[in-house]
């Protein structure tokens, strides 16, 4: 019987190979390149900004993040000016496969650009490349994908663990104890927010030691959680890096609950955080204007779709790239109402 | 009709209806690329649905698929990127560490007599630990590095726009209700389900048939995790979260009891469909996501409480024709004497 049965599973999986083995298999890109002939050509010399119908699509890591949600405002603000534009935003549920799901269908549903934050920048490769084959440009919002595409609008991520790592070096005066909690492992921004860090500090700080680094999971309840545990097992901590101001929320109340001083940041600069700051509960964030640069995004995807430009006219994405302002209590009244998100 | 046909009948009459619903209220849904990508997205759902049907029609479950499923693709990833090796060899090497998933789970299962539930749920935090340890780190941080290999990336690919997922999986479920129709493995799997005890008392091995199953299970995640890292081009550590529930939602839709002893490969075919049209009809709506995840979770509902309906309902007509029948015969033998 157990023959029988490994003998039917095996020639299911030998008809699979053999279908493989036998040429025309196409890639998903290939596939895109050749179904999309004459689309592509129709790209290439670009829609009328104002007159063509224009379908744009805003697939974010999630929606339920602030971020998400201003850069989202941001889009629909400047997309509200043409009539002519319809423009709809997805979930991508913190997950490369519905996220990979979402590109298919807006593929499939010819849009005329993509604005994407990639989940993990290798898991979204392959679909953005099947985009831009298809002749629809990929715009990535702070989250890249590892391929060439129309362009990226990048915030801070490397350069905000550089900052904070700068700032709080600078005043320890090159000596004290140091935590982490970090992104969901794997989190492409969380990567490299702690690149940034780390390499500052072994650079020009090397009498500041980093007790510990547990992930928050991008979660204030989390956040909370863990830092607990880290105040209970280190007596002395001097600060505290979270890879975003959610969890440098949950991190600050547990160091007040616990009687604890210390220097917590954070990273994006969302409202709620720089009311932290004011409070004198967190030391600062690195602020990005989400609003701005969801409105660089759209502007970029209708210059793409207005010149014809994809990723076959380019060598390497482009970027752009926004300011990393570093926000303390010193300075937050350079945030006024109006740039908070 | 008999029940077996007629339930089957209702499966595929409900994917029917929910297909014209959203042909008729959405935008480009019965374009041949919308069509060929609803049976992409159904095939790796379905290809572990086939094994999990197994593993329920047993009675059991298994809540680890997602979690395999990501070991497997993140340990082929590890190796394409670490050592090099060759498409046949990360293909064999997938398919042997799906199998060992499914050889644990069931030892787990049979041998130290954890309930399925249990067990596969301990199995999943089990596998999904792996995925760490797998996970390719530069500079002690988790790096995710794109799939280079072609021999890999190509089982993302397509043959005249069909997707080599979605022919592997129907090829797949053709072997599968074989096994279940015409197999004394089959069989074994029916007893075990409907009643394990009479089963037992027959003569089956009922051990090594729950066993077998996650087996299968194991294989054909090893199966699926191919395709997986194939259409993605890499494998990152949220691979095949929450698709276990997306499975066993598969296969219930499609016919298979919790209870045991019901249900067949054709079935969860469908209902691995009906998930893909779910998920793609909701997305052309552009509606928000609590809305979306409403209207997926009322129609799943609404299939299940149909189906233990139907069940109930199919039930009370056996009992209430073999009571005629008893009657007829005590009558009869009543005439007689």
């Amino acid at each position: 019987m157990k023959k029988k049965i490994v003998s039917l599973f095996l020639v299911g999986a030998m008809a699979a190979t053999m279908l493989m083995g036998c040429g025309g298999v196409k890639t998903d890109s290939e596939a895109a390149a050749g179904d999309s002939g004459e689309e592509t050509a129709e790209a290439a010399e670009g829609k009328n900004a104002y007159s063509d119908e224009i379908k744009i699509g805003f697939l974010p890591n999630v929606i339920g993040d602030s971020c998400a949600a201003a850069w989202a405002e941001g889009m629909e603000g400047y997309l509200s000016n043409f009539s002519n534009v319809t423009f709809n935003v997805f979930d991508g549920k913190a997950s490369v496969d519905t996220e990979n799901t979402i590109m298919e269908q807006m593929i499939n549903e010819k849009y005329d650009a993509i604005i994407l934050q990639a989940t993990d920048a290798a898991g979204l490769a392959a679909s953005t490349d099947k985009a831009e084959a298809a002749g629809i440009p990929v715009i990535t919002c702070n989250l890249d994908a590892d391929t060439t595409h129309t362009g990226l609008v990048a915030g801070v991520d490397v350069e905000a663990g550089q900052q904070i790592a700068e700032h709080i070096g600078e005043t320890l005066g090159g000596t004290g104890k140091v935590v982490i909690i970090s992104a969901t492992p794997g989190a492409t921004k969380g990567e490299n927010i702690d690149k940034g860090f780390k390499a500052v500090m072994e650079e020009k700080y090397s009498g500041i030691e980093i007790l510990d680094e547990q992930s928050g999971e991008w979660l204030t309840e989390n956040a909370n959680t863990v830092m607990n545990d880290f105040l209970t097992k280190y007596p002395e901590i001097d600060a505290v890096l979270c890879h975003n101001d959610a969890m440098a929320e949950g991190a600050a109340e547990a160091a007040k609950a616990a009687g604890r001083e210390m220097q917590i940041w954070g990273v994006d600069g969302e409202s709620k955080m720089l009311d932290y700051i004011e409070q004198g509960l967190c030391t600062g964030t690195v602020y990005t204007d989400c609003q701005r640069q969801g409105a660089a995004c759209a502007q970029f995807a209708m210059y793409a779709v207005g010149s014809g430009i994809t990723a076959k006219n380019l060598s390497a994405t482009p970027i752009v790239k926004m300011a990393p302002i570093v926000v303390t209590q010193e300075n937050l009244s350079e945030i006024t109402e109006d740039m908070r998100w | 009709m008999r029940q077996e046909n007629m339930r089957r009948l209702i499966s595929v009459a409900s994917l029917v209806i929910l297909a014209l619903v959203f042909g008729f209220t959405s935008n480009g849904f019965f374009t041949a690329t919308n069509i060929l990508s609803i049976l992409r997205e159904c095939g790796i759902t379905g290809i572990i649905a086939i094994g999990v049907s197994f593993v329920i029609i047993t009675a059991g479950i298994d809540l680890s698929t997602g979690a395999a499923v990501g070991f497997v693709s993140m340990l082929c990833a590890n190796l394409l990127y670490n050592y090099a090796l060759p498409a046949g060899l990360i293909m064999l090497i997938s398919i042997l560490a799906g199998t060992v998933c499914g050889v644990l789970n069931g030892f787990i299962v049979t041998k130290l007599r954890v309930p399925e539930f249990i067990a596969t749920l301990s199995t999943q935090y089990l596998f999904r630990s792996m995925v760490f340890v797998f996970a390719i780190r530069e500079m002690g941080v988790i790096t995710n590095k794109k799939i280079t290999d072609p021999g890999i990336l190509i089982m993302g690919g397509s043959i005249n726009g069909i997707y080599l997922v979605t022919i592997t999986f129907l090829v797949l479920a053709v072997i599968g209700q074989i096994i279940l129709k015409k197999t004394k493995l089959g069989t074994y799997i029916y007893a075990t389900g409907a009643n394990r005890k009479s089963a037992d008392l027959s003569g089956i091995n009922t051990d090594k048939v729950r066993w077998t199953v996650f087996i299968i299970t194991g294989f054909l995640c090893g199966i699926a995790s191919i395709f997986e890292i194939g259409r993605i081009g890499s494998a990152t550590t949220d691979l095949g979260t929450g698709l276990e529930f997306e499975v066993i939602a598969a296969v219930v839709i499609g016919g298979c009891a919790f209870s045991g002893g019901r249900g067949d490969i054709f079935g969860t075919t469908v209902g691995a469909i009906f998930m893909a049209v779910l998920q793609n009809g909701i997305l052309k709506y552009n509606l928000p996501t609590a809305a979306q995840l409403i209207i997926k979770g009322v129609v799943i509902v609404i299939m299940i409480i149909f189906d233990s309906v139907y069940n109930q309902y199919m039930q009370k007509k056996i009992h209430e024709k073999a009571n005629e029948e008893a009657n007829e015969g005590v009558q009869t033998a009543g005439g007689e004497a």
